[in-house]
């Protein structure tokens, strides 16, 4: 029986946003961090990580550039814009208000 | 919104970049999972294979990667295009030979519709042209359209009419202009001062006419065009001012036109050179009386928001009040009217018919071409299947191999198109030369968006029609036996057969259709070369020289008619001493040139009845004009030299004229006339005379001694009568004879227009020469073309059946069996497409008729001929593939499998 749980469509758009909130990352960084903060239970195919990141890239919301990586070697770096930033607020909200929605049909609160 | 579009061009024109990054990208991800993997206390392989997993397949990643760009699309387009380029340069042959047939095909639809574009569909070169409008006076009652009017009733257009904007007087006319050397014949227009303004044209230099030029008669001012300026005057821009010599008269030139103006009228053979305004007020204009009709033309330009239609509407109840106010001056037969026609159509409506023919021609011509290559696409389709079965097999769907055979074909009838954009720039200008000189707006023709839009669309089209049936037949194919027999199986199966068969059906249907309308135009063509004149036109010369007509009589040196019967006399004379001139004569206008008088005929002692259409064209000769032009006499006698004025008035008229009116009398000795012109009696009966032009059936003419009435409308004096020489000498040795002659009589008189009969007449048919010849040229490449098809439709039958036949000689059929075999197949399908297109054009010869002359359209001679011709073609193509399959050698056939 596994243990973690497929991620449901549009959540990884808004879990890489929150990852790279901080500060630019890696796509390796940003896959290490997403199985970490959500405790190893959501899965993420590391694969379908770069689609997503090429199309938040054209969508505007982050921005990719050549850096440099902890053990020197060249990697491509993400980091939010100003749409992207504005972007995550936005969704942040709509997943809070789904949630609350979702929790107070199901009886759950 | 931008950084999408951006990314994605970048993804397109950086896309080697793209990759490159994706690939790193990917791979430092890989790195980073392996050295975990180590970390992790795994081998370095099987850290490999669990980073492996993790990620997923790389390549499907990258799909996925690919996909997210955006540009999958455009990326999969510039693929296609890539290889359908490698599939036509492998198959050199094929490719020129379509390219060259579409550049050819789409080349020459090209031509013909930027000739149609600018003449029928360009409005014309006038501010908001939709408004401008030709005015006639017709009395439907008489069956007369375009009859003259007088002043009062031009004034009633201005003030009572309510629906133009400008109203303008027009007279067509001809002057002789003296400025150089030579004395010059030049068009003009004597117009009102409003002219300019109404079309709203602005002057190269100078002014147009304007309130300066009001004045009752003519203004001495005149307006000239940029050829007349550049001709004459070489283009000298100081040249306001300038005095120059119309009839004698002094002008001032004020203004040159613009070099794209033309008068807004029915081209005739020269253009209009000089405008003139007048009030149409003066003494020496016809007397204001609504009975004075002596104005030939009016032009006008509607109020804004007026349709045709209500203008049309108003005026017809105009003219019912004017005919109720003055029934005096508007006999209730008659039932005089005001019509209006737009200025368009009065321009070029005349030639619209024969320019959708041609239109219509070419396009067939396209649509053989485009099933030809459908059809040679067809047959390398079949080679085809079993690639088409193995990339299928390999994953490609059935729309992706639609669309890559579709671009295939697109590639093609693209290439095509611009090669035949190019063959239409090329030919145009060879095509201009030999359209007839009297379609109007020829000058105008160009290649516009208009036209290269057109060309693309066609070149569309094509693409479409020669590659959808190919490109679905090719990936329906069934798969499995496809690959198994590979390229030389049975492959074909007989939908393919059947396809390609419809195809050449079509096509040779096609190509009776073209062949019929050549055959009915060519038709057409002989029985108006053949139609009987009425005259003898070989060994005639005709030269025009008209006396002047200013507008002073003081300044007139021909003001009595006596003086002007003694100018002719003396000219007669004169021309009669050249040698070689056997006999010379003098008439208003000349057979076939189409124009004459126009009047109402009044037959003495025969009751008035006003259902009948009582009209006549009146012709002014002098004494030996029947002889010189080889008319024969009937009954009675031609005129004498003694029928002049002052004597018993007589006429002379045409054979059905007299059959017309005394059906079972004598016409000689019965009295008629012209209009309200003096009584006259019938002296003689002539042949009838193909006045009109050789294609109009004719109105009743009447011939009236020029001697006796010069006097044709009232106040009006004809001045412009043409020389017309018996002579075994050609024109080129008598022009300058016929000017001396006519110097020596009055050195201020231009010589013009000077050509044999033969050649006027030969003139009077060039229209309809060019259409009949054109679409008789068309009609020879469609044959070729389906002649083309069938051979190779055939030739291919053979290759594929070559096994087949192989078997059938091995089992001992005959040479001649085999012979029959394909024959039968060539002839089958001949005689179905010649059915269909018998039907197809008898249905639509139909709309031919406006254009034929002496022959019906669905005259079966024309029908039997065509479908015979192209018969016996069919047969000959299918003869040398049935001769070719004779050869198949079964040894060699039945081995090379």
């Amino acid at each position: 029986v596994s243990t973690t749980i497929e991620l449901p469509q549009g959540t990884l758009d808004l879990l890489i946003l929150q990852t790279l909130a901080p500060a630019p990352q890696h796509g390796w960084a940003i896959s290490e961090r997403v199985q970490q903060v959500s405790s190893e239970v959501l899965s993420i195919r590391q694969g379908s990580l770069y689609p997503a990141l090429h199309r938040l890239e054209r969508r505007g919301w982050i921005k990719a550039r050549w850096g440099v990586s902890e053990n020197n070697r060249r990697a491509k770096y993400y980091e939010l814009t100003k749409t992207g930033r504005r972007q995550l607020e936005l969704e942040k909200d709509a997943w809070l208000k789904l949630t609350t929605a979702m929790a107070q049909v199901l009886g759950i609160t | 919104m931008l950084s999408d579009i951006l990314y994605r061009v970048r993804s397109l024109i950086r896309r080697k970049r793209v990759e490159q990054e994706l690939e790193d990208e990917l791979h430092f991800h890989f790195e980073q999972a392996v050295e975990k993997g180590i970390r992790a206390g795994l081998s370095r392989d099987d850290a490999r294979r669990q980073a492996r997993m993790l990620i997923g397949g790389v390549d499907q990643v990258k799909e996925e990667c690919r996909d997210v760009r955006g540009v999958r699309p455009v990326e999969i387009l510039v693929q296609d295009i890539r290889y359908a380029q490698r599939m036509l340069r492998q198959k050199p042959v094929f490719t020129a030979v379509a390219i060259l047939t579409l550049a050819l095909g789409i080349g020459a639809n090209t031509a013909i519709f930027s000739i149609v574009n600018a003449v029928l569909l360009r409005s014309l070169p006038f501010p908001e042209p939709d408004r401008l409008v030709r005015i006639f006076f017709s009395n439907p009652g008489l069956g007369m359209r375009g009859v003259l009017y007088s002043v009062p009733e031009l004034e009633d257009l201005r003030s009572r009419a309510g629906v133009f904007e400008y109203v303008t007087g027009t007279e067509r006319g001809s002057v002789n202009m003296t400025a150089g050397p030579q004395p010059e014949r030049l068009e003009m227009i004597t117009a009102s001062v409003n002219y300019f303004r109404m079309l709203g044209v602005t002057p190269q230099i100078g002014r147009l006419f304007g309130p300066e030029d009001e004045t009752p008669g003519l203004a001495p001012s005149a307006v000239i065009s940029d050829s007349l300026w550049r001709n004459d005057f070489g283009g000298d821009r100081g040249i306001l001012g300038r005095t120059i010599r119309l009839d004698g008269e002094a002008y001032q030139i004020v203004g040159v036109l613009p070099s794209g103006f033309r008068n807004p009228g029915r081209t005739s053979a020269h253009d209009v050179d000089v405008w003139l305004a007048s009030g149409f007020m003066s003494p020496a204009d016809p007397k204001p009386l609504r009975s004075a009709r002596a104005f030939p033309g009016a032009l006008g330009r509607l109020k804004p928001g007026m349709t045709l239609d209500q203008a049309e509407t108003r005026l017809a109840a105009m003219a019912a009040e004017i005919r109720r106010d003055f029934p005096a001056d508007y006999p209730a037969q008659a039932q005089w009217t005001v019509e209006i026609v737009s200025m368009q159509d009065d321009v070029v409506g005349k030639v619209r018919p024969m320019l959708l023919v041609l239109l219509s021609a070419v396009t067939v011509i396209v649509l053989i071409v485009s099933l030809n290559i459908a059809n040679l696409l067809l047959a390398r389709a079949s080679g085809r299947q079993q690639e088409m079965a193995m990339r299928a097999a390999l994953g490609a769907s059935q729309e992706r191999l639609i669309a890559q055979m579709l671009t295939e074909s697109m590639l093609l009838s693209f290439i095509g198109g611009i090669a035949g954009i190019a063959t239409a720039l090329a030919g145009l200008r060879f095509l201009l030369q030999f359209m007839p000189r009297n379609i109007p707006r020829l000058t105008e023709v160009n290649l516009d968006w208009r036209v290269l839009l057109f060309a693309l669309l066609m070149s569309l089209l094509t693409g479409v029609i020669f590659g959808f049936a190919p490109a679905l037949y090719a990936t329906r194919a069934n798969l499995l036996p496809a690959i198994r027999e590979g390229a030389r199986g049975y492959g074909s199966g007989a939908k393919d057969g059947r396809f390609r068969d419809v195809l050449i059906i079509c096509e040779l249907a096609l190509a009776v259709v073209l062949m019929v309308g050549a055959g009915l135009l060519l038709r057409t063509l002989r029985s108006l070369i053949e139609e009987n004149p009425g005259f003898n036109p070989t060994q005639v010369v005709a030269a025009s020289v008209n006396l002047p007509f200013p507008s002073d009589p003081a300044k007139d040196p021909y003001h009595t008619l006596a003086r002007q019967i003694a100018f002719y006399r003396e000219l007669g004379r004169s021309l009669a001493s050249i040698p070689g001139i056997a006999q010379a004569a003098f008439v208003s206008h000349l057979p076939t040139s189409g124009i004459s008088f126009q009047f109402s005929l009044g037959i003495k002692d025969r009751p008035v009845r006003t259902e009948e259409d009582l009209h006549a064209k009146e012709i002014l000769i002098s004494p030996d004009y029947f002889r010189v032009m080889q008319i024969s006499l009937v009954r009675g006698r031609y005129f004498f030299e003694s029928d002049e004025e002052g004597k018993q008035r007589v006429a002379v008229v045409d054979e059905s004229t007299a059959r017309r009116y005394w059906p079972d009398g004598d016409a000689l000795g019965r009295r008629i006339r012209m209009g309200q012109g003096a009584w006259m009696t019938i002296i003689g009966i002539v042949k009838d005379v193909k006045q009109d032009g050789l294609d109009v059936a004719g109105l009743p003419h009447v011939y009236v001694p020029m001697y006796q009435d010069f006097d044709v409308a009232d106040g009006y004096v004809f001045r412009d009568f043409v020389i017309v020489a018996r002579t075994a000498l050609p024109v080129s040795v008598l022009e300058p004879q016929i000017r001396r002659q006519v110097g020596g009589v009055d050195s201020s008189l231009p010589v013009y227009d000077v050509a044999s009969m033969d050649e006027l007449i030969d003139r009077s048919l060039a229209s309809r020469r060019f259409t009949a010849q054109m679409v008789g040229g068309f009609a020879a490449v469609a044959l070729a073309l389906a002649s083309v098809g069938i051979y190779g439709l055939l030739s291919f039958m053979v290759g594929q059946r070559s096994r087949e036949i192989g078997v059938r000689v091995a089992l001992g059929a005959s040479r001649a069996d085999v012979m029959r075999l394909i024959v039968t197949k060539g002839v089958i399908l001949a005689v179905l497409g010649i059915g269909a297109g018998v039907l197809v054009a008898a249905g639509a010869s139909s709309i031919m008729s406006t254009v034929l002359y002496g022959v019906r359209p669905h005259d079966p001679g024309v029908f039997l001929i065509v479908s015979v011709l192209l018969f016996i073609v069919a047969i000959l193509a299918s003869y040398l593939p049935a001769r070719r399959a004779t050869q198949v050698d079964p040894n060699i056939a039945l081995r090379s499998t």
